[in-house]
């Protein structure tokens, strides 16, 4: 590596700090915004120094927004909640359906897991709102317009699919002598399962679950389409407090630092499986 | 009562017929080598067995039961695999103990069997340990360990020692028949190698084209093979195989091997005019001076000295090669060239060239298979 | 089970015992399938229907109707139009600025681990929040970019308000949020090329930029195709970014075939057309997906041969 001439390091290090400068700049922004008054906001040209303040945080807390025209109240913490639950619950159902069902095709050849498996993955590809649109119609005939249930069923559409293809090919790669030595010792199917084949498999269904869940949250046309104004989560909730009326600008910024806050902490927790997760177990990281 | 009873067993994976028809019958107590060339299906009959898999046609009883239909777990059967199988994610300790947790003992008694069956194979001071710390000697023993801890009735061994290293190979080979007598369980033990086969089998079953060509005591198939490709799994170097077609001469049977007239014992009379393959041991040839009837004229081409014995390698009239051993190295350096051969006619084996199957001689009977 | 004693006379026929475990175990899998199928189906039934929803009565079938009418419809090739150059201009920037990155950080330094971690941040934002995000970046007002393009003495760039730019502000913010995606496929392969040939063309003085274009590049194929029919197949059916950032204006400049759909059934409350623009826009997906996941089964096996 020693052919590399000073230039061309020189040249490297500039095109990587930019390139760095490009995709965390507006990350970075955000965040400072969060913590400045609309005054501070408005300024020109912007500064880098300023006093920071708690304000928008405390407004988005505490529900109360004070703005010039009087005082608004702002749900968002209730759209946070709504994320916490939606992604969890779905991601918790879809562990529990689809890591038995991912051990199923991994071991069991048989006809129709083909079939699932690809009608699962190649829904991955199809567009949502021709899924979507239909079942906004009959979500009023099946009651489930306005719950959680009917949310997190849905959602299963995005996390069951991850699950499943990550967490199966976990399961192909256990040798399955190490299953049958357990059963021969004297123990049954289920016992081998949870004793045997999940623990083996463990980081993959974590990486698969932290994924889904990282899915889950960021979702937005799922929720736009059949969550109702109260069960909306985060990134419906924000878009319709940004077209609000009065909204301070700081506000908004604090509303979006704490909408992604979750998944980046999560993402940079879950790194060493990312690659794995995104390329639905076709690359291992 | 047989304790291991498989009838007319068939399996297939796919399109390929693995076990075609399998028969075989171990009795309590008895240590039964299975051998056979890899890929004909041995591990598919210890798995079958295990109930691993489920067979396509055929009958399998254990203990004089029926045992098709009963899952794995409740056959009551000790297993070692090839590659161990040992579970990755637990202490050698918990490994071998995962034998007895299925039943309702307390800790402390599982501990200690586990303690004794450790001390016996001596990885006691390894047990905690997790497989990934373990040595290949040590997985194996462990997997040992775990076949072994519940006193099973039934073992089925599929080929512990191949992973392991030479020495230890040995030292297992001597110790194992002492351990697997002691805790008087049925074992089904399966080897590629001839020579572990003869040296733990009271009796060696041998598997070709998906069934058993024979079961016998290592001696009798030894001397007595049922066909021609039983005899050639067993020996090293392989058997000498000489097309002959016996005649009458003199009314005594007679063959020609490179161009020498070797008189057969008058109990080889019915093959006279058969097309035969005469099979001669390597140990079976002597090498003679002088020129005396029913010895070969042989070029004498190499000679490889292996310790405990030397192997001699001639060519016939003909062309034809034999190989010969002989205890020791002889000290005395072999002169390569023209030499004579002398056989054991006792030792000598006669095979039918078209089925293969040998040739017994009148007032003999035939080898069981 | 039952186990009887072994008779010799009888000879037992053996039946394998139905495996019902590994059905019962996928059942729920199958459910989720089945809960796809219906809507789809359904969609596909619409979209052969003269269907609005403030007109209930009027609701009858007219088989292609749909269809025709939007071959002769200039908002379809409007539509049709726009969303082909979002996505042939986003994924073309993603690609080569995910590969320019990779190559960059393929050695395994900590400073290039902790640079690729990072670098994963965007694409770890909800596509909607990004969309906010360069919103109130390029907000005329008080937006930090508006100010430092005045600088450049460039006055009064209206970004997403203006039709001449909102492409290029939507495929901008398309650019932040998924390169990251190419990079980390592409960083993945690299590192998992052998080493060996790139030993040898070293030992035998091969110049650098042959080495990259005859021996990196064709190995590098199977993930960069991979990662940008994945690419392709979203920006497609892009929906979140667009909608975020404008719902579909100004005008009709980014009337991609989601958003236009949507409006369809919303604002015009239109059933049959936005089935049928979502059934032609399905199709598309289903052939590219088709080619996609041999690539991408292809990936997998090597990936598990090698584990």
């Amino acid at each position: 590596m020693g052919r590399i001439s000073f230039i061309e390091r020189v040249l490297r290090g500039l095109l990587l700090t930019l390139i760095v400068i490009f995709f965390l700049f507006p990350i970075f922004w955000i965040l400072l915004m969060s913590f400045q008054t609309n005054e501070q906001i408005l300024r020109i040209p912007p500064s880098l120094t300023f006093i920071p303040t708690l304000d928008n945080y405390k407004a988005l807390i505490s529900g109360h927004l004070v703005t010039s025209a009087g005082t608004l109240d702002i749900a968002f913490m209730r759209n946070l909640g709504n994320s916490v639950l939606l992604s969890t619950c779905s991601v918790v159902l879809a562990l529990i359906l689809g890591v038995p069902a991912a051990y199923a095709f991994a071991r069991f050849k048989f006809r129709m897991s083909e079939d699932i498996a690809f009608t699962l993955l190649s829904f991955r590809f199809a567009p949502p709102l021709l899924v979507l649109l239909p079942l906004s119609l009959f979500f009023e005939s099946l009651g489930l317009v306005d719950t959680y249930v009917g949310l997190i069923w849905v959602y299963q559409l995005i996390a069951l699919p991850l699950i499943l293809w990550i967490v199966r090919g976990y399961f192909e790669d256990i040798s399955s002598d190490i299953e049958n030595a357990y059963r021969i010792a004297g123990h049954s199917w289920a016992r081998t399962f949870f004793k045997i084949a999940v623990p083996l498999a463990g980081p993959g269904i974590a990486a698969a679950g932290l994924l889904s869940f990282i899915f889950c949250w960021n979702n937005f046309v799922f929720a736009l389409v059949l969550a109702s104004a109260d069960k909306q989560p985060v990134t419906v909730g924000a878009l319709a407090f940004v077209t609000a009326s009065g909204i301070q600008y700081g506000q908004v910024a604090a509303a979006i630092v704490l909408s992604v806050t979750p998944t980046l902490l999560l993402a940079l927790y879950a790194q060493r499986w990312l690659v794995e997760g995104l390329s639905l177990g076709a690359v291992k990281g | 009562m047989a304790q291991i009873e498989v009838r007319n067993l068939c399996k297939s994976f796919r399109d390929d017929a693995v076990l075609k028809g399998l028969s075989l019958s171990v009795d309590k107590g008895e240590i039964v080598a299975l051998f056979g060339p890899s890929g004909t299906g041995k591990t598919v009959l210890l798995r079958l067995l295990a109930g691993i898999y489920a067979p396509d046609d055929g009958t399998i009883g254990l203990r004089g039961r029926d045992a098709s239909g009963s899952p794995p777990e409740k056959r009551g059967i000790g297993m070692a695999f090839q590659n161990f199988a040992l579970f990755p994610h637990m202490t050698a300790r918990d490994n071998i103990a995962s034998a007895l947790t299925a039943r309702k003992m307390d800790a402390a008694k599982i501990q200690r069997k586990v303690g004794a069956v450790a001390r016996l194979l001596k990885i006691d001071h390894v047990l905690g340990h997790s497989p990934r710390e373990l040595s290949n000697g040590q997985k194996q023993r462990t997997a040992l360990a775990r076949a072994l801890v519940g006193e099973p009735d039934i073992l089925l061994l599929d080929d512990p020692l191949r992973n392991v290293d030479a020495k230890l190979r040995y030292e297992m080979r001597l110790e194992l028949p002492t351990l697997l007598k002691r805790a008087g369980s049925t074992v089904l033990y399966v080897t590629q190698d001839f020579k572990e086969a003869m040296a733990l089998g009271d009796r060696i079953a041998v598997l070709l084209d998906g069934a058993i060509a024979q079961c016998d005591t290592p001696a009798r198939i030894y001397a007595e093979p049922v066909c021609i490709g039983v005899a050639r799994l067993f020996g090293d170097p392989t058997l000498n195989l000489v097309e002959v077609q016996p005649q009458l001469v003199d009314d005594v049977p007679e063959v020609r091997v490179g161009g020498a007239a070797i008189r057969l014992p008058a109990s080889y009379a019915a093959a006279v005019g058969g097309n035969f393959t005469l099979g001669l041991r390597p140990e079976s040839l002597h090498l003679v001076d002088g020129h005396a009837p029913g010895t070969i004229a042989v070029d004498l081409v190499a000679v490889t000295p292996l310790n405990e014995k030397s192997v001699l390698l001639f060519t016939m009239d003909g062309g034809n090669e034999l190989l010969a051993s002989e205890a020791g190295d002889r000290g005395a350096p072999r002169r390569i060239g023209p030499s004579r051969l002398a056989l054991d006619l006792d030792t000598v084996l006669l095979f039918d060239r078209d089925s293969g199957r040998r040739f017994i001689p009148a007032g003999k009977v035939g080898a069981k298979s | 089970m039952t186990s009887q004693p072994i008779d010799d006379s009888v000879r037992v026929v053996h039946r394998r015992p139905i495996e019902w475990l590994p059905y019962i175990l996928s059942l729920p899998a199958l459910l989720v399938c089945v809960g796809i199928l219906i809507p789809f189906i359904t969609a596909l039934y619409y979209s052969t229907l003269r269907f609005r929803l403030n007109l209930p009565a009027l609701k009858g079938f007219i088989w292609f109707g749909n269809y025709t009418n939007l071959l002769y419809d200039p908002e379809f090739w409007n539509t049709v139009g726009v969303s082909l150059r979002y996505t042939a201009i986003s994924v073309g920037v993603e690609l080569l600025l995910g590969l320019i990155v990779a190559l960059l950080l393929q050695r395994q330094t900590r400073i290039n681990n902790m640079i690729s971690v990072l670098l994963l941040l965007p694409l770890m934002t909800a596509p909607a929040i990004a969309a906010l995000m360069w919103k109130l970046m390029t907000n005329p007002n008080f937006g930090v970019l508006s100010y430092l393009v005045s600088l450049a003495g460039i006055s009064d760039f209206r970004w997403a308000s203006s039709p001449s730019s909102a492409l290029f502000t939507v495929i901008l913010v398309d650019v932040w949020v998924y390169t990251p995606f190419i990079m980390v496929l592409l960083l993945a392969g690299l590192r998992s090329l052998p080493q060996q040939p790139f030993e040898a063309a070293a030992l035998d003085g091969v110049p650098r930029l042959f080495v990259f274009f005859r021996i990196t590049l064709p190995m590098l194929s199977p993930y960069i195709i991979t990662a940008s029919l994945f690419r392709l197949l979203d920006a497609i059916q892009q929906f979140d970014i667009v909608y975020a950032m404008t719902q579909g204006g100004p005008g009709n400049t980014l009337l991609v075939f989601q958003v236009r759909a949507y409006l369809e059934f919303y604002q015009y409350t239109n059933v049959g057309k936005s089935a049928a623009l979502l059934v032609v826009l399905w199709a598309i997906t289903y052939f590219l997906s088709n080619i996609f996941i041999k690539n991408w089964l292809r990936l997998r096996e090597r990936s598990h041969a090698s584990a």
